[in-house]
Parts: C-alpha cells; sequence; structure tokens
C-alpha cells in the first residue's frame, strides 16, 4: 500500500486549488482514501508530469472496486488461492461444513467467495470491520501470499 | 560509429536458480506463444548490488551465457530483503531451459534449478524470441 | 445455467468442488476455483487441430499418418501423460508394448524418487484429507504451493479446520518453509522459514538429526543452532506431521538416504509422513499405472525380449545417446520443459503430439491430433499428488475424441 508521501511526492506540489482542494496535500490524503479521483488534478495531464501519473494511476485502484467496508482487491494480484475465504472468521462462524473445512461455500451466508479465479465480496457488510462492534480483524490480508487484499 | 561497441562488456559468474510463478502458470494456460508467457519467463531477477556492480537497471538487457547457450533476457531487480549475491533467479520456462546443460552424468535429471553462467551487460540486443530458443 | 461440483485438471491438488456457469456449451463462469484453475477449465486460446507436414488433415489422416511413423520406427518413444487421464495412460503402455517402445513421463526428471519410494513403502504417506483433519505441523520444503498449487494452504494444509483441528491455523497448526528463498509460501509462515543455500538440503537434514538426537546442530553456513533446535522441538512434539517436498528438494538430494533417515527419526517420537508436490494433474498417475504393470514407475524400455528399466531409457538420456528416431508425444510439452539442447535434438525426430492446444511441441511435430481436455470436454479418473484416485466429470459437450480414443484408434490402425 502505498504511503501518504509516497503519493505526494508524485503531485505537482504547485498546490493551484484546480481540484478543488487547497493543498496538494490535502488531495494526497483524499486520493489516499479513494474519496477523490486522480484525473481530477488536470496539471498531471501535462507531458512533464505523464510518468508520475501513470505510477499514480497504478497505484491508486478506482474507487469503483471498493465496498462499504472499505474492502479492496487488487484483481491483479489475487490468484484465488482462497485463504482468505478459509481464513475469515465470518466465513468460519457462517459455514462450518464448506469454506471453514476448506472447500466450496455451502450456503449464501459468508462474507467473501472466489469467483472466476479472484476473491470477491458477497456479505461485506457483515464483515468484523463493518457495524457497530467493529474490531480490527486481520485474517483475510495476513493470509494472502500476494498482498492483494487492502482495507482503505 | 563509437568507439563504445568494439569493447567487450565485463562476464560476471552467476548460478540461476528456477522457481515457479502463478502469473506466468496461469498465462501458460492461455497460450505458449503469448507476449505475457514470453515477458514473465524471460526475466532475470539479480540482486541489487550485483545490479550496480555490472552497471545494471531495471529492464535492462543481460546476455546470459554457457556451454549450452546464449540467451538475451530482461533485468528486473530482486524483491527478497535478504541480498543473494551471485545467485539470480528466473521462472522456470524455455528461457531458463536452454541453459540448462543436456549432460546429467547418466542419471536422466538435468540440473534445472542450478544453472551456471555468465552475465553480461547487453547495450544493443533485444530478448531473446521464444521461436529462436529451439 | 450453473453446475457443478467439478474436479479442476490444473494441478494435482484435482480440487473437487468446482462449480461452472454454462451458456451455450460454453463456460462462461468457473468458481471456487483458483486463478490458474479458472484458465485451465475455461480453455486455452490456441486449440490445436490436426495437421500433417504442416497441412491440415482430417482426423482419420492424421491417425493414420501417426500409426504409420510409429509402425515404421525402429525405436519409437511414447512421452508425457501428465496430462491424461489413467484410462488413457493405460491404452499408451498398452500401445508402448505393442510396438516395443521406451515410455516414460516427467517425473523421469521430478518427483520420480518421492514416488518410487512411496509405492516401495519406503516413505510413509498419508492422505490430503488426513493432513486436514490431522495435521497440526505442516512443512513446506523446496516448496512453494502459493505458485504451483495455489489452494494447497486453504484446502487442505494449514487454514482449514478439521475433525481434530478445530481451532484454526493461528492455534491448531505451524507451516514451516525450508527454501533457499523466501517465496510467497515462505512469507505465509513467518519466523518458521528455514532460509538455506542451494544444495544445502541434505546439510540440513544432518544439522536437523543432529538437533533432535539432542546434539549442537551445525551447518557450514552458519544457521542459528537455537533455531535448528527450536524446529527439532516443534516435530518432536508434532501429533501428525507432514513434509510436502518439492523440486528444490528432490533436486538438491543426491540420493534419498538423508530424507529417509530423517523421517525415520521424526517416526521415532511423533507420527510424520511425505506427500510429493506433484505438478501436472495426473503425472502420480501414470507412475502408478506403469507401476502396477511393469513394477517400475517410468523410464522402461518394451523389448522384444525383456522389459528394461533404468537411467538409460530416461528421456533425456535417450535423447542424448541419439536412440530415439520417432516420438508420441501426448499430455505434455516436452519442448517446452527439457533443456534447450535435448529440445532441439528431439525437435527434430518425426513427431506426433496429441494435445487440446498448441504448444512448442505441437509447433514442430509432423502429426498434430487435436483432443479433448480432460475434465472439461470428456470424463476419466486420474491419482491425486497423494496417490487418492478422483473422478474427473465432463462440463461441457465436444466433437473432439478423447485421448483414449485417438490411442485405440492409432493402435487399431498398427
Amino acid at each position: 500500500m502505498p504511503s501518504l508521501m509516497e503519493i505526494y511526492q508524485m503531485l505537482p506540489k504547485t498546490n493551484c486549488k484546480k481540484c478543488g482542494k487547497a493543498t496538494c496535500m490535502a488531495f494526497a490524503v483524499d486520493l489516499l482514501a479513494r474519496k477523490i479521483n486522480i484525473d481530477e488534478c488536470t496539471p498531471l495531464k501535462e507531458e512533464k508530469y505523464r510518468t508520475a501519473y501513470e505510477k499514480l494511476k497504478e497505484m491508486i485502484t478506482p474507487v469503483g472496486a471498493l465496498t462499504e467496508t472499505g474492502f479492496l482487491v487488487h484483481e491483479d494480484k489475487c490468484i484465488g488461492c482462497g485463504n482468505c475465504v478459509v481464513a475469515c472468521p465470518v466465513n468460519v462462524v457462517a459455514d462450518p461444513e464448506g469454506t471453514a473445512s476448506g472447500r466450496a461455500p455451502s450456503n449464501d451466508k459468508v462474507i467473501i467467495v472466489i469467483k472466476d479465479g479472484i476473491v470477491r465480496p458477497v456479505n461485506i457488510q457483515e464483515c468484523r470491520r463493518f457495524g457497530p462492534n467493529k474490531t480490527l480483524c486481520y485474517a483475510c490480508i495476513d493470509t494472502c501470499p500476494t498482498k492483494a487484499i487492502e482495507f482503505v | 560509429m563509437g568507439f563504445g561497441q568494439f569493447l567487450t562488456e565485463p562476464e560476471f559468474k552467476f548460478i540461476i536458480v528456477t522457481h515457479r510463478d502463478i502469473f506466468q502458470n496461469i498465462s501458460q494456460e492461455i497460450s505458449r506463444f503469448g507476449n505475457e508467457y514470453a515477458e514473465r519467463s524471460s526475466v532475470i531477477t539479480l540482486d541489487k548490488d550485483d545490479m550496480k556492480k555490472m552497471g545494471l537497471k531495471a529492464g535492462d538487457t543481460v546476455v546470459a551465457k554457457n556451454t549450452s547457450a546464449r540467451v538475451v533476457l530482461k533485468v528486473e531487480s530482486s524483491v527478497y530483503e535478504k541480498p543473494h549475491p551471485g545467485i539470480a533467479f528466473m521462472i522456470n520456462g524455455p528461457w531458463a531451459n536452454a541453459l540448462v546443460p543436456a549432460d546429467t552424468g547418466g542419471t536422466g535429471v538435468p540440473r534445472f534449478k542450478k544453472i551456471e553462467v555468465t552475465l553480461s551487460r547487453s547495450k544493443t540486443e533485444k530478448v531473446t524470441p521464444l521461436n529462436d530458443l529451439i | 445455467m450453473y453446475k457443478g461440483p467439478f474436479v479442476c485438471t490444473g494441478c494435482a491438488l484435482l480440487c473437487d468442488d468446482i462449480a461452472a456457469e454454462i451458456q451455450d456449451n460454453r463456460i462462461i463462469r468457473v468458481d471456487t476455483a483458483c486463478r490458474k484453475g479458472v484458465s485451465r477449465i475455461k480453455g486455452c486460446s490456441s486449440p490445436m487441430s490436426c495437421m500433417v507436414n504442416g497441412k491440415a488433415v482430417d482426423i482419420d489422416t492424421a491417425i493414420k499418418e501417426a500409426a504409420m511413423i510409429l509402425k515404421s520406427s525402429k525405436h519409437p518413444l511414447i512421452f508425457g501423460h501428465g496430462n491424461c487421464t489413467l484410462e488413457t495412460q493405460k491404452k499408451t503402455i498398452e500401445l508402448a508394448r505393442k510396438i516395443y517402445a521406451h515410455i516414460d513421463d516427467t517425473s523421469s526428471f521430478c518427483q520420480g524418487p518421492l514416488i518410487e519410494a512411496i509405492l516401495n513403502e519406503k516413505l510413509p504417506t498419508c492422505t490430503l484429507e488426513e493432513v486436514r483433519h490431522k495435521a497440526d505441523v505442516v512443512i513446506f520444503w523446496g516448496a512453494d504451493p502459493s505458485n504451483s498449487h495455489p489452494r494447497h494452504l486453504s484446502m487442505y494444509s494449514y487454514f482449514p479446520r478439521g475433525k481434530e483441528r478445530q481451532r484454526g491455523w493461528e492455534e491448531d497448526r505451524t507451516a514451516i518453509t525450508i527454501d533457499i528463498r523466501k517465496s510467497d509460501t515462505a512469507a505465509l509462515c513467518g519466523d518458521k522459514f528455514y532460509e538455506i543455500p542451494i544444495n544445502g538440503d541434505s546439510e540440513f537434514i544432518n544439522a536437523l538429526f543432529s538437533a533432535l538426537s539432542n546434539k549442537v546442530p551445525k551447518t557450514s553456513f552458519n544457521m542459528d543452532p537455537k533455531k535448528i533446535l527450536e524446529l527439532a522441538n516443534i516435530l518432536k512434539k508434532s501429533d501428525f506431521g507432514v513434509i510436502f517436498a518439492g523440486l528444490g528438494m528432490v533436486y538438491s538430494l543426491d540420493s534419498l538416504e538423508p530424507l529417509l533417515r530423517l523421517i525415520n527419526k521424526l517416526n521415532e517420537t511423533s507420527k510424520f509422513y511425505l506427500i510429493p508436490m506433484v505438478g501436472q494433474y495426473n503425472m502420480r498417475g501414470f507412475d502408478h499405472t506403469l507401476f502396477k504393470e511393469t513394477g517400475y514407475i517410468n523410464r522402461v524400455y518394451f523389448g522384444r525380449e525383456k522389459i528394461e528399466h533404468g537411467p538409460q531409457h530416461s528421456i533425456i538420456e535417450l535423447i542424448n545417446n541419439n536412440v530415439v528416431d520417432a516420438a508420441l508425444i501426448i499430455g505434455s510439452d516436452p519442448l517446452a520443459s527439457l533443456p534447450g539442447e535435448i529440445a532441439k535434438k528431439l525437435a527434430n525426430v518425426p513427431l506426433i503430439t496429441i494435445d487440446p492446444c498448441n504448444n512448442l511441441t505441437s509447433q514442430r511435430s509432423k502429426v498434430t491430433i487435436s483432443s479433448a481436455l480432460s475434465g472439461v470436454e470428456c470424463a476419466g479418473t486420474a491419482i491425486r499428488m497423494d496417490g487418492v484416485e478422483v473422478t474427473l466429470k465432463q462440463i461441457i459437450e465436444t466433437d473432439r475424441f478423447s485421448d483414449e480414443q485417438i490411442i485405440k484408434q492409432i493402435m487399431g490402425k498398427i
């Protein structure tokens, strides 16, 4: 996951306010949180920033792939191994015979599944990181061999 | 015509260790002749200090040579935390296999995972295409 | 239409819980399989067609030509079989007998020694279901399943809850990687990663053996003795331990003796088993089938007088010594997997390739015969990496013949 400074360093740092933010740093903060699109920074489109723009595009996956809990899958990295699906404590409780045992889901209460070789959220609102009693659970992140999952 | 091209690039001894890679494997399932398969199979990963020593940066090409073959490969920088001077990594495939000696001392098992080569910087050559390997 | 469960033939894990969405006899979505499995099941982008000398022909012409090449050959080789069903493998062995051929498979230069030791009951082994339900210590040795067998850890070896492993991987299981590099699998093992030098396996085994015998373990590569003693302790306390042996280990050991010694030592205090990390979905099946018929797992020559076996009958040495004058390749792509010099020599022998997809070998073949993709376009049986037989189902219809039908037809024409 890119750091705030990494992102900031790639921006024009002119504080031109064209994106509607007061400073480039504020833009970087929103970009990291996926609250704003890279394209809102129009100076980045200039030729001299091309490498930076392309690199940022690579680093910041668009908001569209994001769920309410901020569960984000880097599809280019996910190998569909299912470690996260099997390790997820919510899945374990929801489906002891299926996913918890390492097998295909046997009901629709599970919250992440492998579809077409990539992990997909299905009832992600049930994720432990969501709701009034939320906890910082790392089961899916820690078990991923390719670091394809992050919460943003 | 510059003088530089008449200078031979210094050669460095390396051991190539091959391993599997799921993304190369996926591209192989789709097609042995696809660009992605070729791109992933023809990369050699080097230790950062070795790259510095040889004046290489990621994306440069090197000539890998031994008595079995001469193959041009693309250099990538190692992602391992621990330095591994003198050891290079490649995903197993036709590019690495070209460098595996046929002589097995009669055992019938080639040394697929410990390939001795010399590497030298290549300024002008492109990565060896698949069809030139066999 | 959503159907399943099917068996994935992407690797020798043969995952049997795959669902597929089918529309107009096309697979449009595959669920539960890993990404590699999905690309296997959905099929390649370059299907092979029937050709003779580079010209498109009908399948009968290709089969007739293949039969003619094999009939006129003095020393034919039949090689591959890793991506074939057991039924096909029985037929290729029958064909080899009939035409006095050499027969070999990829185990000849990879997992062969381990499978041979298992079949000769020199190495204790167990099933993957036992691993899921019982294993508390799993060792990935010279293996990186996260890249080679993506669902290995999630389906069986580390993450699932099993009957005797109800509390999950953090409490109930210890995963260890022994390798020369920090692979993706090693990274998941945290501080239970033992980094050894190239070909350091035998020395590491000796050090571990010392530690298991309560002696101070020494290595020329200065691994911290405390770390090895800690590992020995974990292994001693284990109830059910499994070593998953990869090619990194196999290629590094000159003989299996150190490994057998270690396994025996481990079994003095706990239960330890070994499962070879077989790559192609039914390579182990071929070894079982040939073993049943000849007592050998690979490298067999069906001579006119007697059956011969040995390294001189391995594909590598046969090609090195210019023995072979024609080769039938089925369910494998040796021109991609053999050392370049050997691949070049093999390419100069008249080749017949039977495969669903174009590959390097088919491109250089005199005859190519297009076949159905097993486990997708035709059914059959196969043997998983742990020796368990699995039934493959057909997912979609095809007008292509199965490998088995093609071999039968070739035999009929000889």
